[in-house]
Parts: structure tokens; C-alpha cells; sequence
């Protein structure tokens, strides 16, 4: 039954909808006026993160629509950090968009993402998030492919398109699967089918065999990660720094309620799977990471190797372990979304080409200081975001009590290190080389900037919010 | 309070480098100076207020940072590692009067030493295993940085291999801590942790395996050591100051602050490896420094050697080595700067670093040759110099545990009386037919403002080593405590 209840739940996606929805409008009307369309959504974005913030205030709590759709804290906390994002990419995104003359579609597309993705965290029914999923991506697809001025974002996009139409389908026959198997598609009666003898029901083990190919394309995951850097380099930078970090930590929430909720007794299946997949993941991210010389797609790659990270979080889900995964999940993906935006944000202040680093020290300290701090953040040196989101999974880890998630963790040790050549070769560029000649600060940048640096001061000072995360992933609705 | 001051005080430094983007050469060089010395200040506050009780940590302040985990922000200041807080506010002192050989971005050097100063400070009053371990990665894209801009033409690649190897050190450091910190509660509170918590012993063994591998990366000792070489010769003078003389020692300082104190259990098997460790330092220190034709890499390798008895002095267990271990921190500390400084003066004046090329410095530069005699006979072990009272403690302490290792390391000794000899013979006397050096004058008053002091600490603490000694004693007794009462 719909009642107020419903609508108080549902608040976030309504605000930031409506606002998609008149920033189009606006710019049907007013093409020209790019302040007024990227205040409308940054405004939007920020209206949003300020709802959220209230339900969380007041533990608003229900499920909606026969148990399909719940509002937690778990849930709320994953909104809060695609608003957040949608609203410096929002910034970010207001010089670029504003030259290809576009920019109220533009800025359109990313809230769309953003409801999908802030509706994905809240799904509870399988069906519901292939629909959510495919609400964020469908316009995640043109996100990429926007920037005609590139061949490259024609390229990426048509390949994105292909290999997420895969993805989904491989998706949609898991989901069928397991409905089949379990006789419905909701979590806790899913829960009822996915007992630990996973053998005796081929039909639920191929299910979740294909649900998971399918998200591990969504939040790609070696081997199903070919699209990432092809589709990363040619996006818009907005688009790509958006798309590496709010659709992909709901990606990530969503899937850590469908194992908790949906399948606690199959623990040791999908744990072993995740701790494989990680693996694989980290080592395949930093290994071809180390050999780029575009940033963009370095930043690509090195988006494959964090989401291994993630996944050794979801490897660490069982014994004693499972609290402080879940909290590592919500602390990483926190962290990971503000120096990995900062990252990608730079890239439209100073270019894609590594050579374009060159001695920016010296010629724009306080541009490299915040790419310094990005880089080092997603190394993980102490005391910046990163380091707490790995600190975490290792915490996670050492608590689980298996060997095979001690195996992952050492290998997240060691590919810590693997990824510092190509974090620090950007360092190495900005402090060593010698600046190049012509490089001029973009004129117009200050929304671009004021983000660059407002990731970076939070990318530095995350320290302090590490305690209140920890005790808000504590209290969440999944524990 | 006066702990959390001193540590961060060197932000003020940070920010005035950054904000003063008119200044001058000069007015850069002492605000730097009117910077660096603040910390010094505080901390003689502290060692002549409290010198004496400096056992159980004293000055502490601490507030939860993450309660669910028992992590805090707890600082404070004990007898173990006073000594090297305040050789890390000397240092950096003398590291800004050393700067001379920075001649661009001026600012920007002491920005980051200051960076750096900030972490080594926080490192010797952590008083929490996740604290410890932030502060000990903030020195490290500082030392990066000041190495990989300022060094030589080499620097590049010798930064990058030092950032690789002590990264690597430490994340298998951390992953220890974190496993410690779980297992006993979760609690990273370095002092409710002394003497082991109640883990069992295979327990501590296994933690113990992964702090002890990643410190010792961090000495280095010697199948480590390979990215400590390229670093300490590519550096400029006074990042070597402050690289040979704090930064071995964050190593040494997390063995007797942690590893043994708080896995008594866990460290035992490996103390007799860690002795071995320490005495192949000493004796492949001594004879490869005896084959250096560089000076500076001679230092460099001296500087191993005597980290060795460090090594042997934590390994032996008890309380004459572990004294001799925490004091030898500082007495290194003290004599390889002032080694560094030294040769980074010689080498200005005659243009060349290698010792064939070298000669009578006792004519062209009394003051520079001499102190240069000094800062070897003290690295010798001569008896009235500091490192002689220091070494002979560790090998004593080392003998009573290991008398084959104690024989062995009091041998390294002769080793090394042997190359700094042949270097003093062929350096300071000998005909000169450099001409550079004909011309070159003697150290400036610059550059003794650098020198002096630590040859002076040199000679005072060979004469009054309790000066140091009564400070770390009280601590040392409470290792001894919690080795002995597990």
C-alpha cells in the first residue's frame, strides 16, 4: 500500500527526478543559460544529499512495496555518497558541458544516474534491481558516448553499450534462474532456497554462478572488465570519474544485501568466488595500470584493481568477519569516491597525457598538491582516504579466520605496493620533469577547481570521519 | 599537550614556507631556522622538567578515534624513545643550517623537511599501533620528494627504489599490527598491550613474523639494505642528515617499542636471527665500506655496519644491551650526520668524492680534516666519544646471550677501526695534487654552525653518557618487565 510513508521513503530519488527533470526543461527553454541549468542541478544534487542527511538524522526506517524496497541506514548511506558525487561532478562537469552546448542533457543524464543508482541501494527484489541497475546504466551509456568532438566517446560508447546489453542479459537469466529455483524473487525468501549444500540445487548454483558474471561486469571485475578502459578514456572526464564511483559503490551495496539477505547460508560459495574474483581483479588492475601513459585510462585500470580491493572486503564476509566487511565496504567506497573524483577531475584541469604533469609544482602548486594527495590517497599512504578503506578490508580479513581471505589480503599487500610506479609516476612527472611550455590554467574553471579542492581537503582530513563511519556502517540495517 | 604541540608544531613551518612567496634567500633560511628550533626548545623543556621520570609515558594525551576498534590518538613521552624525539628536533635543526647546498625552491625543501620532521616526531611519542604506523608512513613521500628533487643525477630511481622497498616494509609492518591489534581485543593501545595481552605464544609468533620482516626492511638489515645505498649517496647533504640519522632508527625504535615488549613471547625465537642479523651487518658493513673508492659511500656503509649493533643489542634480552641498543639509536644518529656533513663539505671544496683523489686535509682544511678524524674515531668505537659507550654496552649485553656473536661483533669492531683508518691515512695526510683543493679553504662558520654541535654531543656524551642514559633507563626497565614477566 502506498501511504505518506512511502513518499517520506522515497524522497532522495523524488527530489533529485524532479530536479533532472527541470534542469531539461530549463534547457529547453533557455539553451544558453549554462549558470542557471548547472546551479539548478548541482542544487538539485546538493538538495538531495541534504534529505538523505535528514531520514539519517531522524532513522527513518520501512520497507515499501510488499517488503520489494527498504530504506535503512545501510541504504541511506550509499545515497549519500551518490549525491555527493553527482553534485561535484555536477561542478565539475558545468566548463565542458557548457562548451559542447549540451550541457542541460548532460547534467540531465548524470541525475538519472543518480536515481538509478540511489534506487538500486534499496531494492530488495531481484527484479527491482535489474530494473534499478539498468536505470543507472542506460544512461551511463550515452554519458560516455557524449562527447562528439572525440572519436574515442563513440567508441567507448558503442563498446560499453555491447558489453553492458551482455552483461544485462547474463544478469536477467541469473535472476531468472534463482527466481525459479527459489520461487520468488524477494531476499529473505530467496534466502529460504540458498541453503549451504549449494550442489544439490544445480539451478540456484548456475543462478548464482550468472548473477554474479553479471555484476562483476557491472562493477568490472577481471575478466569481465574489457569495457572499462575503452569506455573510461573516451567519456567525458565528468562522466568517467562519476561513473567509477557512484553507480559502482551501489553496485557494490546492493550486491552485499543480496549475499547477506539473500544468501547467508551460502556463505562459503560466494565468498570463495569473491576472494577468486579479487584476486584476479587486483592483480589484473595494477598489472596493466603500470603500463599506461594515458592518465585517463590509467585511472581506468587502476578503477579495476580498487574494485578488486572492495571485493576482498566481500571475501572477508564470514566467521567473525562479517561486521567489520560490511563496514570496510561502506568506509571504502567512501573513500574511494573522494580522491578517485579528485583524480579524475584534475584530468580536465591539466590534460590526459602524463607529460602534461610535467613540473606542475612549479607552475600550479595548488593544482599538483591535490593531484599529490589523490595519488597517494589511492596508493594508500596514511593518514589520506584511501589508507582507511584498505585498513579496513585487512581488518576484515585478519577477523574472517579463513586462509583463503588471508591469501587475498596478502596479495592486496603486495598490490599496495605493485601500484605505487604508476600513482607516483604522476608525482614523479609534477615534482621532477621540467614544466612544459603553453600550459595555461583553463579559463572559466572555478567550479572544476572549487571541487578539485574541496576532494582534496577531504580526501586529507578523512581521518576524522573514519570513527562516525565506522559506528554509522556499525548500526546499519544490514547487521 | 606540550607532545602534541611539539609534534605538529612544524605545520607552522609548512604553512609560512608556503605562504612566504616574496621572501628572499635569507629571510627563508632563518624563519626555517626560527622554525626548526622550536621543537628543539620543547623538547629540553621536557628533558630537564621531567628527564628523570621518563619510564611508563609521561606528558600523554590521547582521545578515541575509533572506539569500536580501540583506536586512539594517544601520544606521550617515555625513556625509549625520548632520546631519538629529540635527535629528530636536533637533526632537523642541523638539517636546515646543512640546506646550503639547496640553492632552488628553497621554500618548497623546507616545506617538506618540516613534513617530515612531523612524522619521525610523531613516530618516537606514538604511544598506538595504527598512530605509530601513520606517522611512521607520513616521513615517506617527504623523503621521497627531497631526494628525488634535490639529490644528484642518480636520484630518480634511487627515490623511487627507497619509497618501493620501505612501502613494502611497512604494509607487511601494518598487517602485523593490524593482526596484533584484533587478536588482543581489538586494543592498539601500545601500553595496555605490554607483555603480550595473553595471547598464546604461537599466537604472538605468527604477528611477530610480519612486524619483525617489515622493521627490518626498515634498518635495513643487510638482505635489505640494497635501496638504502643509492638513496643516501643521490641525497643532498641535509637530507642525508636526516635520512641516515632518524630514519634507520623508526626500524630500531618499532623493534624495542613493539615487537618486543608487546610480543615477548613471539619475538623470543627470533632474537637469536635478529643477533645474526645485526652481527652480518656489522662485518659486511665494514668490509664493503673497506672497498668503497667513494666517500660518501663509505659513510654510508660505516652507517650500516654500526646499525648492527643496534640490532645485537635489542636481540641480546637484556638490560645492558638494550641501554647500549636505545643509546647507540642517538650515538649513530649523531656521528653519521656529522660523517655526512663533513663530506659534503670535502667534497665542495675539492670537487670530488673519491678518496684516491683525495689528500692532506690536515693542511688545506685543519678544521674539516679534524672534525673528520673525530667523526671516525667516534664511528670506530674510541673510548671518550659516545658510540664507544653505546657499542661496547650492546656487545656486552650481546656477549652474555650469544657469546659467539658477541666475539664476532667485538671483531667488527677492529674491522672498522681498519678501513676509517686507511680512509683518515689516505684523506687527511698524504700530499694534496688537487688543485682545487689547494685553493679551497677551510669549513665556513656555516657550515660549523652545522658541524660543532654534534661533535660536541659527540665528546659530552663519551663523557657523561648518563646524561642519556638515566633518561631511557626507567623505560628500559619496563621492557625488561614485560620480556621477563610473560
Amino acid at each position: 500500500m502506498v501511504t505518506a510513508q512511502t513518499f517520506v521513503g522515497l524522497l532522495p530519488e523524488i527530489v533529485a527526478f524532479l530536479f533532472s527533470m527541470l534542469v531539461l526543461m530549463v534547457g529547453v527553454f533557455n539553451p544558453r543559460a549554462i549558470g542557471l541549468t548547472t546551479g539548478l542541478a548541482a542544487f538539485g544534487a546538493l538538495a538531495t544529499f541534504v534529505v538523505t542527511v535528514v531520514l539519517l538524522a531522524v532513522r527513518f526506517e520501512g520497507s515499501f512495496f510488499g517488503d520489494g524496497y527498504v530504506v535503512d541506514d545501510f541504504a541511506l548511506y550509499f545515497k549519500l555518497i551518490v549525491a555527493l558525487s553527482a553534485f561535484f561532478t555536477v561542478l565539475a562537469a558545468a566548463r565542458w558541458s557548457g562548451e559542447t552546448g549540451d550541457a542541460p542533457e548532460y547534467l540531465t543524464l548524470i541525475l538519472s544516474v543518480a536515481v538509478g543508482a540511489m534506487l538500486l541501494v534499496s531494492m530488495r527484489d531481484l527484479f527491482g534491481v535489474f530494473v534499478a541497475i539498468e536505470l543507472a546504466t542506460i544512461p551511463s551509456y550515452a554519458l560516455v558516448a557524449f562527447d562528439r568532438s572525440r572519436r574515442e566517446s563513440a567508441e567507448g560508447g558503442m563498446k560499453y553499450l555491447l558489453t553492458g546489453m551482455i552483461a544485462a542479459s547474463i544478469l536477467l537469466y541469473g535472476i531468472v534462474l534463482i527466481y525459479g529455483a527459489a520461487g520468488s524473487a524477494n531476499f529473505a525468501q530467496i534466502s529460504l532456497a540458498f541453503t549451504g549444500d549449494l550442489a544439490s540445487s544445480p539451478v540456484a548454483l548456475l543462478g548464482l554462478v550468472l548473477l554474479v558474471s553479471g555484476f562483476a561486469f557491472k562493477v568490472s571485475a577481471a575478466p569481465f572488465h574489457f569495457w572499462t578502459p575503452d569506455a573510461y578514456q573516451g567519456a567525458p572526464t565528468s562522466a568517467a570519474a562519476f561513473l567509477s564511483v557512484a553507480p559502482k559503490a551501489a553496485t557494490f551495496a546492493v550486491l552485499l544485501r543480496i549475499f547477506l539477505e539473500g544468501m547467508p547460508e551460502a556463505a562459503p560459495s560466494w565468498t570463495a568466488v569473491a576472494a577468486v574474483l579479487a584476486i584476479v581483479t587486483m592483480f589484473v588492475g595494477n598489472l596493466f595500470a603500470l603500463r599506461q601513459r594515458n592518465v585517463r585510462r590509467m585511472l581506468a585500470y587502476s578503477s579495476v584493481a580498487h574494485s578488486g580491493y572492495i571485493l576482498a572486503a566481500f571475501a572477508a564476509l564470514q566467521g567473525a568477519g562479517v561486521e567489520r566487511g560490511v563496514q570496510a565496504v561502506l568506509i571504502y567506497s567512501a573513500a574511494y569516491a573522494v580522491m578517485n573524483l579528485g583524480a579524475f577531475f584534475v584530468i580536465d584541469l591539466v590534460g590526459e597525457e602524463a607529460k602534461s604533469y610535467n613540473g606542475l609544482f612549479r607552475t600550479r602548486p595548488g593544482v599538483a598538491l591535490s593531484m599529490a594527495i589523490f595519488m597517494a590517497a589511492l596508493v594508500g599512504i596514511p593518514p589520506l582516504s584511501g589508507f582507511w578503506g584498505k585498513l579496513w578490508v585487512i581488518l576484515a580479513g585478519v577477523e574472517s579466520g579463513s586462509v583463503l581471505v588471508y591469501v587475498t589480503v596478502g596479495v592486496l599487500v603486495v598490490n599496495s605496493v605493485l601500484s605505487v610506479p604508476y600513482y607516483f609516476g604522476i608525482l614523479r612527472n609534477m615534482a621532477f620533469e621540467e614544466p612544459v611550455k603553453g600550459a595555461e590554467e583553463p579559463k572559466g574553471a572555478g567550479a572544476l577547481k572549487f571541487s578539485v579542492y574541496t576532494l582534496a581537503l577531504a580526501t586529507t582530513l578523512f581521518a576524522f570521519f573514519v570513527g562516525p563511519l565506522a559506528a554509522l556502517a556499525g548500526a546499519s540495517g544490514l547487521l | 599537550m606540550i607532545t602534541t604541540i611539539t609534534i605538529f608544531f612544524p605545520l607552522v613551518g609548512v604553512f609560512l614556507m608556503l605562504l612566504m612567496r616574496t621572501a628572499d634567500e635569507r629571510t627563508t633560511r632563518y624563519t626555517a631556522l626560527g622554525v626548526a628550533g622550536v621543537p628543539l626548545l620543547l623538547v629540553l623543556y621536557v628533558y630537564f622538567a621531567h628527564g628523570g621520570d621518563l619510564g611508563n609515558a609521561l606528558l600523554t594525551q590521547g582521545f578515541d578515534w575509533v572506539p569500536s576498534l580501540g583506536i586512539g590518538y594517544r601520544v606521550g613521552l617515555d625513556g625509549l624513545g625520548f632520546g631519538m624525539f629529540f635527535l629528530s628536533a636536533l637533526l632537523t635543526l642541523i638539517a636546515v643550517v646543512a640546506s646550503w647546498d639547496v640553492r632552488e625552491n628553497l621554500r618548497q625543501y623546507y616545506a617538506i623537511l618540516f613534513v617530515a620532521e612531523l612524522g619521525m616526531l610523531g613516530v618516537f611519542a606514538a604511544q598506538d599501533l595504527i598512530l605509530f604506523y601513520v606517522f611512521f608512513e607520513v616521513t615517506l613521500i617527504p623523503m621521497y620528494l627531497l631526494v628525488g628533487i634535490w639529490g644528484d643525477e642518480n636520484r630518480r630511481p634511487a627515490a623511487i627504489k627507497f619509497f618501493i622497498y620501505t612501502f613494502f616494509g611497512s604494509t607487511v609492518m601494518l598487517a602485523g599490527f593490524l593482526a596484533l591489534g584484533i587478536l588482543s581485543g581489538p586494543n592498539f593501545s601500545i601500553e595496555e598491550l605490554n607483555g603480550g595481552s595473553g595471547l598464546s605464544r604461537a599466537a604472538q609468533i605468527a604477528v611477530a613474523a610480519p612486524i619483525l620482516f617489515g622493521l627490518l626492511i626498515k634498518v635495513p638489515a643487510v638482505p635489505f639494505h640494497s635501496w638504502l645505498l643509492d638513496v643516501y649517496i643521490s641525497s643532498p647533504i641535509s637530507t642525508n642528515v636526516v635520512l641516515s640519522g632518524i630514519l634507520p632508527k623508526l626500524g630500531t625504535y618499532g623493534l624495542i617499542k613493539i615487537a618486543i615488549p608487546l610480543l615477548p613471547q613471539g619475538a623470543e625465537p627470533f632474537l637469536p636471527y635478529l643477533a645474526a642479523f645485526g652481527v652480518v651487518n656489522i662485518i659486511y658493513g665494514a668490509f664493503v665500506a673497506f672497498m668503497q673508492p667513494d666517500l660518501k659511500a663509505l659513510v654510508a656503509y660505516s652507517s650500516i655496519g654500526t646499525l648492527g649493533f643496534i640490532l645485537l643489542g635489542i636481540a641480546s634480552g637484556n638490560a645492558v644491551g638494550i641501554n647500549g641498543a636505545v643509546m647507540q639509536q642517538v650515538t649513530h644518529g649523531l656521528y653519521s650526520a656529522l660523517l655526512f656533513i663533513l663530506v659534503g663539505v670535502i667534497a665542495s671544496r675539492a670537487g670530488t668524492r673519491r678518496i684516491g683523489e683525495l689528500g692532506g686535509l690536515a693542511d688545506r682544511m685543519p678544521w674539516a680534516g679534524g672534525l673528520l678524524a673525530l667523526g671516525a674515531f667516534a664511528a670506530m668505537g674510541v673510548p671518550g666519544l659516545a658510540v664507544f659507550i653505546s657499542e661496547f654496552m650492546t656487545i656486552m649485553g650481546g656477549y652474555d646471550a650469544f657469546p659467539v656473536l658477541g666475539v664476532l661483533a667485538a671483531a667488527g669492531i677492529v674491522l672498522g677501526a681498519m678501513y676509517l683508518l686507511n680512509m683518515l691515512r689516505r684523506v687527511i695526510f698524504g700530499p694534496t695534487e688537487r688543485p682545487a683543493l689547494v685553493e679551497a679553504g677551510d669549513a665556513g662558520p656555516v657550515e660549523m654552525a652545522a658541524i660543532v654541535p654534534l661533535a660536541a654531543l659527540l665528546v659530552v656524551l663519551g663523557i657523561f653518557p648518563s646524561l642519556l642514559t638515566n633518561v631511557q633507563r626507567p623505560a628500559v626497565d619496563l621492557v625488561l618487565a614485560a620480556v621477563g614477566g610473560s
